[in-house]
């Protein structure tokens, strides 16, 4: 197993998050002007969460995943690089990566179209069952 | 080392959020001395409950923390993927020092001045950066 396969899926999902970024911002735009906002008389200070209350909900989804991406995630780039900085490259943890990336990509797309709460949290708890599995053997590969 | 260049950036990045939240405190302690808010006897409050309490000039800098605590983590995991695979040096370690000082600059414009389409376009050139560098962590993992 090439030693550096544990950071493919790492470096996919980092991609896909400035993707769902792009998704944010091509969907954003068009509807603060339809919104009637003239961005450039926008008061200091004001952020994206500000929009939650003035934009279609459909459209603060996006902003809503792109967010999303930023908490969970950054435990499974520690977890992955802990992985292979400690000899811990498997098939079963690169599996286990690959799994994850595809779940959360999969994620997006709902959260960002259809959004049904039920759904989206089941592909959520998929997608933590499997980084928990790659946090313990990252524990064990580092103590061991 | 080889290929480690750009752990210089990562660790200035850190260095400044820290800089950031040292920066948050020491406005916003004295702005809630200002405040009814009974800080000896509060329970379970968090920062954001202080949105409507504090002037905005003070939430600023709280905001620009919290911001760096979502997009730079993708960095951080780019970056270090980089320079596991020998790849932090040249091009991607110059990438890597612009996205550090877009960010930087994106902390003074939101902490001080906040004109939102001037912070915008900072942080639209510093994801451009970020965006090249994943590519490149995608092109050197996934396709390689």
């Amino acid at each position: 197993m090439n030693s550096y396969a544990l950071l493919a899926p790492g470096a996919v999902l980092a991609l896909w998050t400035l993707i769902m970024l792009l998704w944010v911002a091509a969907t954003r735009f068009p509807a603060v002007a339809k919104a009637g906002m003239d961005v450039s008389t926008v008061p200091p200070g004001g952020r994206g969460q500000d929009l939650e209350a003035v934009l279609p909900a459909s459209v603060n989804w996006k902003s809503h995943n792109y967010t999303h991406l930023l908490e969970q995630p950054t435990l499974f780039y520690a977890i992955i690089i802990f992985l292979t900085l400690a000899g811990g490259v498997t098939q079963v943890t690169v599996g286990l990566a690959w799994g994850y990336t595809i779940l959360r990509v999969i994620h997006s797309v709902y959260q960002a179209t259809i959004n049904k709460v039920a759904v989206r949290f089941m592909i959520f708890l998929a997608s933590t069952v499997l980084l928990l599995a790659l946090s313990v053997m990252a524990v064990i590969a580092t103590l061991g | 080392m080889t290929g480690h260049d750009i752990l210089g950036p990562v660790a200035a990045l850190a260095s400044w959020s820290m800089i950031m939240w040292i920066w948050m405190y020491a406005t916003r302690l004295p702005a809630m001395q200002r405040t009814k808010i009974d800080a000896k006897n509060w329970i379970g409050g968090t920062g954001a409950d202080l949105e409507s309490a504090l002037p905005a000039e003070v939430q600023w800098k709280a905001h620009n923390y919290n911001h760096l605590m979502e997009q730079p983590t993708v960095f951080y995991a780019v970056a270090l993927a980089l320079a596991i695979g020998g790849m932090g040096d040249g091009l991607n370690a110059q990438l890597a020092w612009a996205y550090v000082a877009l960010r930087v600059v994106h902390s003074l414009v939101q902490a001080t001045v906040n004109r939102v389409m001037l912070r915008f376009g900072v942080f639209v050139l510093a994801s451009l950066a970020l965006m090249a560098l994943c590519l490149h962590a995608f092109m050197a993992f996934v396709i390689y």
